[in-house]
């Protein structure tokens, strides 16, 4: 209606009201598409569970067997279990890293972060320098190096990439802390007799969530390809865990006869890393703040 | 007259040229400052790997020793010394490029990393070429048509690959190229044709980022002021993107190809183990199997020595990129 070529950009308008409203119309978008691929792979994982029965289930008759043939409807592996039945496990242990690392990094961070800014001084060079030293490291060489020492252990596991994902949530929380704590409603807060802590963890950081949100949607598609790369290189969770990554090891062995085992695993790992990509995407778009801390 | 109205000019030139150079060197020297902090953080957490669980004389030779042999080899090595002494030693002899000798072969394991990492940058460095000039030409295309097929198209294409693991797209490349048409051999280094589907795999789930980062500090800049002055003295929006917006959005750009060479890093030693790719990748994921600790460690420190050094070339490009850097220390008057 009221749009107009701006300096060649098309599409820009001038009415302010039409162009929030197209905004939030086009943003919602990956919103709604990443939620409703992850709520779909859950629903998913808990279906495949049960038409597939248990994926520990071995019948070595039944050894790579195709798509669609007696009862298995994505095949079998050369141990005859159901493909289908280990997707829907995998896609859970793949969840279950997820929140574990977030919530540790997401706790870490904040921890770090709000140290950082509120006390300031050599406890903020110290800690923001591990951070860059942290964020320096590539992360899976060094996680390769450590599972030299670790054994087939979730715990473990979640703590170790958590230690390489806490960075970007410390930097977020510690350069808030130093623009808000100049702020005026900072300042009546001090007047009103609050705390310097009380006023970060109640006022300041519940400010965070969209950021921290975005970044922990972020995060989370990263951990289940870095988990599930772990195991695909046999070094990450092994069985009884049941891993997307250790499936498709797997197939890749057996890559010449039966396609099926490598394929469908890495497809569930790429959507729930899409779907997670997309959340966080969305959320960004929606509320258009500046997440550029960290290279996540 | 005219002595005072040349003199101050001519005073006023080197001052200039050689606080552009403080700056500079400032900006250098915390650069650097700053690698070697990292280094030494690398080598850190390399030494304090392997001494995570105690004594890693019963992890080189996994759980089957017996205590008194475990005892005789930690003699040998050196591991029942102080901590603090073995991080010294360890500090003096990285410092000299020395970690030891490969358990495995008694080859020293420098000469097997050294070895082993031509084949490893050539993987980066041509996976990171591709990526970067593909993202440039999608990123120049979508800004100079934006909201057109195009520019709407490929988000969703790069969010999607962006999602997809490499490792699987290595496996999907060998079932097709391989497997189903024999186009391609898939293991070890035999030719320029070997590297095509690894790189691929490398390539395609870095293009989002590095194209969205792009695109968007191109439209910052084509939304700054100095593009309406441009547009005013008649430019057009496409000679604008070419000769002042590429050049303005490279230098957050190269920064960041630098920062996410690691993930590069870290997606070229699944790749290498796929393909059994004869660089670092496979000589780490060998070492780690067969508990070789001093190479594990070179393959650790050396993986950040390339990091650090790329990053700090990266900062030399963006210098010469961008005249503005060094020059803001002056009180940002110029």
């Amino acid at each position: 209606m009221s749009t107009v070529d701006v300096f060649g950009i098309r599409g820009a308008s001038l009415d302010p009201n039409e162009r929030v409203e197209s905004r939030w119309r086009n943003r919602s978008g990956s919103l709604s598409v990443g939620l409703g691929l992850l709520g779909a792979l859950v629903v998913f994982s808990f279906v495949a569970t049960i038409v597939g029965g248990s994926p520990a289930h071995q019948d070595l008759n039944a050894a790579l067997v195709g798509p669609g043939t007696g009862g298995h409807l994505l095949g079998t592996d050369p141990l005859g279990r159901d493909v289908l039945a280990w997707i829907g496990g995998g896609i859970r242990t793949s969840l279950e890293v997820a929140l574990g690392v977030v919530a540790l990094s997401v706790a870490t961070g904040w921890t770090v972060g709000v140290a950082s800014g509120l006390l300031g001084g050599w406890v903020d060079i110290v800690l923001m320098r591990i951070a860059d030293i942290q964020l320096s490291i590539p992360p899976l060489p060094v996680f390769i190096a450590v599972s030299v020492v670790i054994s087939n252990n979730m715990t473990s596991l979640i703590i170790l990439i958590a230690v390489f994902g806490w960075v970007p949530y410390a930097r977020l929380c510690r350069s808030r802390v130093l623009t808000e704590r100049e702020r005026g409603y900072v300042s009546a807060a001090r007047l009103a007799g609050r705390t310097r802590t009380a006023i970060a963890f109640v006022h300041v950081l519940p400010g965070l969530t969209t950021e921290i949100s975005v970044l922990a949607s972020l995060q989370a598609g990263i951990c289940l390809l870095w988990e599930a790369a772990l195991s695909f290189l046999g070094l990450g969770l092994q069985p009884p865990y049941v891993s997307l990554g250790f499936l498709m090891s797997e197939g890749r062995e057996v890559l010449y006869q039966a396609w099926w085992v490598a394929v469908f695993p890495g497809a569930a790992l790429a959507l729930l890393v899409i779907g997670f990509n997309l959340t966080g995407d969305g959320i960004r778009d929606l509320f258009k703040h500046d997440t550029s801390v960290g290279n996540l | 007259m005219s002595e005072t109205a040349l003199a101050s000019p001519r005073e006023e030139i080197p001052k200039l040229g050689s606080s552009r150079r403080a700056g500079v060197l400032r900006y250098l020297a915390g650069r650097v400052g700053q690698g070697l902090l990292v280094l030494f953080g690398a080598v850190t957490v390399s030494f304090l790997i392997i001494h995570m669980t105690g004594n890693p004389a019963t992890v080189l030779e996994g759980t089957s020793l017996p205590p008194a042999a475990v005892h005789i080899l930690s003699i040998k090595l050196g591991y029942n010394r102080s901590l603090l002494y073995q991080y010294g030693l360890y500090m003096w002899h990285v410092v000299q490029g020395n970690f030891g000798y490969s358990v495995t072969s008694d080859i020293s394991a420098t000469h097997l990393v050294l070895g082993a990492l031509p084949y490893t940058l050539l993987l980066v460095a041509i996976s990171l070429s591709c990526a970067m000039v593909i993202s440039t030409v999608i990123a120049i295309s979508s800004v100079l048509a934006t909201g057109a097929l195009g520019d709407r198209l490929w988000r969703p294409i790069l969010a999607g690959l962006q999602g997809i693991p490499d490792f699987w797209i290595s496996l999907i490349l060998i079932f097709i190229l391989s497997v189903k048409f024999h186009l391609l051999g898939s293991m070890g280094f035999n030719g320029p044709s070997s590297l095509i589907m690894p790189c691929t795999a490398l390539t395609l789930p870095i293009l989002a980022s590095f194209t969205r980062l792009l695109r968007g500090s191109l439209l910052d800049f084509m939304n700054s002021d100095v593009v309406l002055s441009l547009r005013a003295r008649g430019m057009t929006r496409r000679e604008i993107v070419l000769h002042h917006g590429v050049r303005n959005a490279m230098t957050t750009f190269v920064q960041y190809v630098a920062l996410q060479t690691g993930w590069l890093i870290g997606g070229t030693l699944i790749v290498e183990n796929i393909f059994a790719w004869p660089g670092i990748g496979s000589l780490l994921y060998t070492s780690v199997e067969t508990r070789d600790l001093p190479v594990v460690q070179g393959v650790v420190v050396i993986i950040s020595v390339a990091f650090v050094a790329l990053n700090l070339l990266a900062d030399f490009v963006v210098l010469w990129l961008d005249p503005r850097i060094g020059r803001s220390v002056l009180g940002g008057n110029l």
